[in-house]
């Protein structure tokens, strides 16, 4: 009986080959594992139509004098400009970070007196809220509805400024929502909007969140902190409150 | 062709370093008329189960620059492995910031588009003509 042909072995250059296939197959299934993760994860955790009540940043306000766009004493010898827009996701990250810190310990004891220099730099919904919180300013309640606006920001020039959202957070903060609408509207509005444009540019505002401090009547000056934490603010205030 | 996939590694982890750099520091960044990179890197999407993606980058090209320095057929291998799967989440990064985020971030796309699609190139016949050889 003649002895079975044998198989020959696999050449060198082919078991490289398929080697390269199935790291290539390795690396398809751990990135589509990857895509899936992130498509679960991060899809369903961004609706963006998050809600808050106004509860907590009422706390925070409560028994600060309140004064068109400034909240703090009016004799408090430091003033702290913060040109912000609405949607910005940085500005958010500011107001969840040092913000409620740097009211409790220099603004409530009356050192630090902070000014909402708002302004439309990303788009229709930036100017849109920008023109409601402003309007909430004339009930006494700009830096509620603006917390309020922060904590429940969506992905920029969704849309996600809608009548709805801005009237429930309008009743959130105990804020006339039928006034509100009308000062939105007005041309008082508009000018006030125009006129911290203007003083954006001549100022040089690179973005948003951009800080300037202004000690009494002296000239503003630009600050950067190094982070949002409360610690890189105190020695800026510390300085100003120096001077 | 050794060199080029090492300078394409250096430049990536320069970018992926930048990307998580800013994503840890929020503040080094402002947001701008231009939109961009603060979006992206603020949204849902720049973590992966509590990991930053740029982070995942940096790992992946330290990875890659190391491969590369040790330079055997594993190795090789191992570079064209990870290449084409950094190739398949680039594409789905660029879909993402296009379609869901709806901004785009300069040095993502400079990732994306440009080191690693030169790095799976390089890789994959770097790969196969040592295999062919």
């Amino acid at each position: 009986m003649p002895p079975k042909p044998r198989k020959p072995p696999p050449r060198r250059t082919d078991t490289k080959k398929r080697n390269l296939l199935i790291a290539g197959a390795g690396a398809v299934a751990v990135v589509a594992i990857l895509v899936v993760v992130s498509v679960v994860v991060a899809g369903g955790g961004d609706s963006g139509t998050t809600t808050t009540s106004g509860a907590s940043s009422s706390a925070l306000f409560a028994g600060i004098p309140q004064d068109g766009t400034e909240l703090g004493a009016k004799d408090a010898p430091v003033t702290f400009v913060q040109f912000e827009d609405l949607q910005c996701p940085i500005c958010r990250s500011y107001q969840e970070d040092g913000f409620s810190q740097i009211v409790q310990d220099y603004v409530r004891p009356g050192k630090v007196r902070l000014q909402f220099a708002g302004i439309a730099i990303l788009g229709q919904d930036s100017e849109k809220a920008l023109r409601y919180a402003l309007a909430a300013a004339n009930q006494g309640k700009l830096w509620q509805y603006v917390a309020a606006l922060y904590a429940n920001q969506g992905e920029e020039n969704s849309g996600w400024v809608t009548d709805d959202v801005l009237e429930r957070l309008a009743e959130d903060v105990g804020l006339d929502w039928t006034q509100l609408q009308k000062d939105a509207a007005s041309e008082e509005i508009t000018r006030q909007m125009d006129a911290t444009a203007a003083e954006a540019a001549r100022l040089g505002v690179p973005g948003t969140p951009t800080f300037f401090v202004k000690v009494g009547d002296a000239q503003p000056y630009a600050v950067q902190p190094s982070s949002f934490s409360i610690d890189a603010f105190r020695p800026i205030f510390a300085d100003a409150l120096s001077q | 062709m050794r060199a080029g996939l090492a300078v394409v590694a250096v430049a990536g982890i320069a970018v992926a370093g930048y990307l998580t750099y800013v994503h840890y520091r929020p503040d080094a960044l402002i947001c701008t008329s231009h939109g961009g990179c603060e979006t992206v890197q603020e949204s849902s999407y720049a973590e992966l189960a509590g990991i930053p993606v740029a982070l995942l980058g940096l790992i992946a090209w330290c990875a890659v620059l190391a491969l590369v320095a040790w330079d055997s057929e594993t190795a090789r291998t191992l570079v064209a492995a990870i290449a084409l799967g950094a190739a398949g989440f680039a594409i789905y990064l660029v879909t993402l910031q296009a379609f869901v985020i709806d901004a785009w971030c300069i040095w993502c796309l400079v990732n994306d588009l440009v080191l690693v699609p030169l790095l799976t190139i390089l890789a994959v016949w770097r790969a196969l003509r040592t295999a062919d050889a």
